[in-house]
């Protein structure tokens, strides 16, 4: 059946396949070179995955901390060291934490839209300077107040007394290391920051810069920036796969849920060796799950999935005639577009952590999420207060793709476009095929008096244009579906049509029906988001666009439709099976291959 | 141009004047500046201005073929040159609609200083890009068969090229920052740059002017510490784990490699001595003016934006802190309240001319307010009768020809004579007259003609820059970039136009 549909899609000329699939972006010759280049067999495979457990789950090459895990991590560890006055001193490094460099968000090769900043692996100089001037930064604010000095180290490194010298500095490096490294510091490495400290003979006693040299190398160290994995033992059946030592673990799984390093408890159970046991593992997975930082990680994720931080502002076009009459009596604030991404995500914490909400809620729930006044009045409920969510009126709108923060534009108009291309992209991770050549062809010019719509429909369907090809079958009809919702996200029936004077030129009537092809070549008709938000749910597609979208943020790198196929597959049945979204997102990091790393 | 007087230096002085209020110092002088310094020409800057779009109709961004009074027979086919003559339009001088500008900021010893080419083609279908402004083709919407194509074959932009290379930058003394980039995916470079391996990837640009500043100006030490540098013992760290036993995969290794490397340069770093004195913090960051909501449709509030830059860029070049500047120019410069993409970019063909209009004017904007902008705060005496303009090449592209999607005839306007290696005040027309053209625009104003390669554009800066072409050619081409033919266009691009990839572009180089 799927096969059948998928051939009908190609016989519009656009299917470009589902995301970690082979597709016209695979080229092995340089065209230079070879006159005949191209890909010519980019047969669509069916979009799916299967189970093999012999094969190996790909690695990422040292992963690098992001931005945000760095930031967490130095302001963890200070507040660790300066129980009494963490935050305080990281203010006083926050100008060498803000140098570092911002992570982009990366999709996966031929994905051109969204992605995650998890898959930002690029290392640049930016990264390497200002690790080690907050390196600097950190050591002088530790050491030069002899009253700090003697919390981080300890008495000794400010009494009078030569004989314990030694010892406090070694004491210091392993305590101060251990919990810097993420590990144990070896003898080696004792030995190591002990040469640095004693600075080739040229520190006399107890000096703080020594100590600050040693919390400078210490945090510009590679086990600070990187995820440094050798693993251990070799995983039996899965040939250059190798377990995690109980620190790499603690380390990899504290980053997944917490964004930053592991604290006493999850150390104290790669220390006992509890965390490398099934049963200690588990308790730590859930005792990681219920803490606030989980919800926090889970939040970056929701918002780089569903493009949160595109929405423009929604004042930006305030004074325009044409906009303040589309406005009409609301007045958007500076903060509205972020009241609106707060409104969504509000819902998808509220299914994941508040109640056991499954994938399928998330698309029909009809209650406000929306904590702020200018949201709640263009849904016309009160804002919601916490507790239970109060109800939207029945039936006007139906779950995520309601939402106004998938809606609204900022402008006057609303961008089915836009809104058909995300779908397509970040909920089907179906690949949407490049325009063609003559993409500029000459449509003819829409009339003032048209809806959106009906613009879209003469600029981009033209029977037998190449743009129809897509347009008509591929990304509107999916952006067609929410227009029922104006550019602010309001409830409408009818499009009032203004000129740039803001003068009343018309009214269209908003038609929400389409064939979306939630399945490429399934025809398939949908009256309108309610409708497409349940195609969607029973086209399976949205679990496993889920799964993939899930993985990719969990390991920091595009999901292999093979080797991953295991936790892909895990992940789906479980959303198909309406599991709690909880559940979904735990449940990544207690399949093996979370424990695990391949090594070639 | 204006003078500086070397007993009591004027720091800068442009058309839109120099705001970072910057007071008159003798230690903003270039330690080796005037006639016992480097002489003119030795010590080169280039800055890439790259903007979106393009589609600027040939009639608005370009002089009138009146002014192309010489021509030759060049890669088989006649090319032409005119000297730059503004005419006065509303008593400002102006070459197209487009390359307009008050008189003080086109004065006719600036104009002498510009170029305007026109004929530069991208080979193939390419359509949304970013690093195609640079050579990096591969970063690209995938747009067409042929943007798919090269998109599997990165390469460092040229500015990475100039960044690392020994010919661009023979003394690192006074370098803080090999290159400074100001927008997205706009500059692209090896993770080991060093070494020119790994990966390509995109460098992380700063969208602050004064954090930029802070890079370029401001001593990395603290002055409270006396702490030597220990970036040493770093390195030590990142050896031991490199050198170690224990079990790395061979990408972890790369990775190390990298690492120290940069290491490397961090420790080069720490050891310049920054030479332009205390200098105040500049008042105004850019970033202050995306606190208004509506940055997106004011172009004065954009203007401002990327006049910040301009002056750090100019400090920096006069400090001789870096020589490198890239920036990605996302922004409209116009109040259009709607979809920019879709109604106006989108659009910009249409007979009609309307979208063409706001999109001209928007680029007419763009060139008086940041490129001429910048071009007057580069015109200062460097003490020996050289302006620092004289020693930059300033480039501006864009990123479509004159119809949106399509690379073909892609506007490319100069600044500066590189040293001396650049002849300016030209426009340059490599256009192919005698072609039949091709593409299928309709009732459009424009007839797209071949003309030379962009690679053998990239390839002429970079020659002018300083750079033996065996230091960056490769594969049977010269030039820099990408020397494929996009299907159906084989015809266009004989031989006569490939072979010559790697000659300096007639009348301008060499």
């Amino acid at each position: 059946m799927l096969l059948a549909l998928l051939t009908g899609a190609l016989a519009t000329g656009c299917y470009s396949g589902h995301d970690g699939l082979p597709g016209a972006d695979d080229v092995d010759d340089h065209p230079g070179d070879d006159p005949e280049h191209g890909d010519d067999d980019d047969d669509p495979a069916i979009a799916g995955f299967e189970c093999d457990p012999s094969l190996v789950p790909p690695a990422l090459p040292l992963r690098r901390l992001t931005r945000v895990q760095l930031d967490h991590t130095i302001r963890d560890l200070l507040r660790w060291a300066l129980p009494s006055e963490g935050d305080a001193v990281a203010d006083l490094v926050a100008p060498q934490l803000a140098a570092i460099p911002d992570d982009a968000r990366r999709a996966p090769d031929g994905v051109h839209h969204g992605g995650f900043s998890r898959l930002d692996q690029s290392v640049h100089q930016e990264h390497i300077n200002a690790t080690y001037e907050v390196g600097r930064a950190v050591g002088d604010a530790l050491t030069r107040d002899p009253a700090r000095l003697e919390v981080v180290v300890g008495s000794c490194a400010i009494d009078a007394d030569p004989q314990n010298d030694t010892a406090c500095v070694d004491d210091f490096i392993r305590r101060f290391g251990g919990r810097t490294l993420r590990r144990p510091v070896t003898d080696e490495e004792l030995s190591f920051y002990r040469e640095i400290f004693d600075g080739e003979g040229v520190t006399e006693g107890m000096e703080p810069e020594a100590f600050a040299d040693v919390i400078t190398v210490m945090l510009a160290s590679p086990a600070v920036l990187y995820l440094i994995e050798h693993g251990e033992d070799p995983v039996e059946g899965q040939p250059g796969a190798y377990a995690l030592s109980a620190y790499e673990l603690a380390s990899r799984l504290s980053y997944h849920l917490w964004q930053t390093m592991p604290d006493d408890e999850l150390l104290d159970a790669a220390q006992s060796g509890a965390l490398l046991t099934d049963e200690g593992y588990r308790a730590q997975v859930d005792r990681m799950f219920a803490d606030p930082r989980t919800r926090e990680a889970m939040a970056e994720f929701y918002r780089q999935w569903l493009w949160l931080d595109d929405l423009p502002p929604m004042d930006a076009l305030v004074g325009n005639p044409r906009f303040d009459a589309f406005l009409g009596d609301f007045a958007p604030g500076p903060d509205t577009h972020r009241h609106m991404a707060d409104e969504a995500l509000a819902m998808l914490e509220y299914l994941t952590f508040d109640t056991p909400g499954s994938l399928s809620q998330l698309m029909l729930d009809e209650r406000s999420f929306a904590r702020h006044e200018d949201v709640a009045e263009l849904y016309g409920v009160a804002p919601w207060q916490g507790g239970e969510p109060p109800a939207l009126p029945p039936g006007q709108r139906v779950g995520l793709l309601s939402r106004a923060a998938l809606t609204a534009s900022g402008t006057a108009n609303t961008r089915p476009i836009v809104k058909g291309v995300f779908i397509r992209t970040a909920m089907l991770c179906q690949q949407i095929p490049p325009p063609p050549d003559n993409a500029n062809a000459m449509p003819p010019a829409p009339q003032p008096n048209m809806s959106t719509r009906e613009v879209v429909e003469q600029l981009t369907e033209q029977e037998g244009s190449a743009c129809a090809s897509c347009h008509a079958t591929f990304i509107n009809p999916l952006g067609y579906a929410t227009e029922g919702f104006d550019a602010l996200g309001r409830v409408r029936t009818t499009q009032v049509l203004f000129d740039d004077d803001g003068q009343v030129t018309g009214e269209r009537p908003i038609d929400t029906r389409s064939i979306p092809q939630v399945i490429p070549g399934d025809d398939t008709p949908s009256e309108g988001v309610a409708d497409l938000a349940q195609q969607i749910i029973d086209s399976g597609e949205l679990s496993a666009c889920f799964a993939r979208q899930y993985v990719r943020f969990s390991h920091g790198r595009p999901e292999d439709s093979q080797r991953d196929g295991c936790a892909l597959e895990d992940l789906t049945a479980r959303l198909d099976a309406d599991a709690p979204l909880a559940e979904v997102l735990r449940a990544i990091a207690l399949r093996p291959e979370f424990r695990q790393r391949a090594i070639d | 141009m204006a003078r500086v007087n070397p007993s009591r230096r004027q720091f800068l002085h442009g058309a839109a004047g120099f705001s970072l209020a910057l007071p008159v110092l003798p230690s903003l002088l270039p330690r080796d500046a005037g006639a016992g310094g480097v002489p003119s020409g030795t010590r080169r800057r280039f800055v890439a201005l790259c903007t979106e779009h393009g589609g600027v109709w040939g009639a608005n961004m370009f002089p009138a073929d009146s002014a192309l009074t010489d021509s030759q027979s060049y890669a088989g086919h006649s090319i032409r040159r005119g000297d730059l003559v503004a005419a006065d339009v509303g008593g400002q001088p102006q070459l197209s609609p487009v390359l307009r500008a008050s008189a003080d900021a086109l004065t006719p010893e600036r104009l002498a200083q510009l170029n305007v080419i026109r004929g530069l083609d991208h080979m193939f279908y390419i359509a949304h890009h970013r690093g195609g402004h640079l050579g990096n083709y591969a970063e690209n919407d995938g747009n067409g068969l042929d943007g798919q194509i090269v998109g599997g074959y990165p390469r460092p932009t040229i500015d990475q090229v100039l960044a690392w290379s020994d010919h661009f930058y023979p003394d690192l003394s006074s370098i803080l920052e090999r290159s400074m980039i100001v927008g997205h995916d706009i500059s692209f470079g090896w993770s080991n740059p060093a070494t020119q391996s790994g990966q390509v990837q995109a460098l992380p640009p700063e969208w602050s002017s004064l954090s930029l500043f802070n890079r370029i100006f401001v001593p990395q030490e603290d002055t409270q510490s006396p702490r030597p540098p220990v970036v040493d013992r770093v390195i030590d760290s990142y050896r031991s784990l490199r050198q170690s036993n224990r079990r790395l995969s061979a990408a972890d290794r790369q990775r190390l490699d990298d690492h120290l490397q940069r290491l490397d340069e961090l420790q080069r770093r720490l050891a310049v001595a920054v030479s332009c004195g205390e200098i105040p913090t500049p008042q105004a960051d850019s970033q202050d003016e995306w606190g208004n909501s509506g940055y997106d449709f004011d172009p004065a509030a954009q203007a401002r934006f990327w006049q910040l830059f301009n002056d750090v860029v100019a400090a920096a070049f006069i400090c001789d802190t870096s020589r490198i500047a890239v920036f990605r120019v996302t922004d409209h410069f116009s109040d259009y309240a709607g979809d920019w993409h879709q109604e106006i970019a989108h659009e910009a063909h249409t007979p009609d001319g309307a979208a063409q209009q706001v999109l001209a004017d928007a680029h007419q904007r763009f060139f008086a307010d940041v490129f001429m902008d910048l071009v007057g705060k580069l015109d200062v005496d460097q003490g020996d009768g050289t302006t620092l303009l004289h020693d930059t090449l300033v480039t501006w592209s864009q990123e479509s020809g004159n119809l949106t999607h399509e690379s073909v005839s892609t506007p490319v306007i100069t600044a500066g004579a590189a040293g001396g290696s650049l002849r300016t005040g030209q426009y340059l027309d490599y256009r192919n007259r005698q072609a039949d053209g091709f593409g299928d625009w309709g009732e459009t104003n424009e007839r797209l003609l071949p003309g030379l390669s962009y690679s053998q554009w990239l390839g002429t800066v970079l020659q002018s820059m300083g750079l033996p072409p065996a230091t960056y050619e490769q594969g049977p081409y010269g030039g820099y970039g990408e020397h494929f033919v996009g299907e159906g266009r084989e015809a266009l691009y004989p031989s006569s136009v490939l072979d010559v990839q790697g000659q300096p572009l007639p009348w301008l180089g060499g």
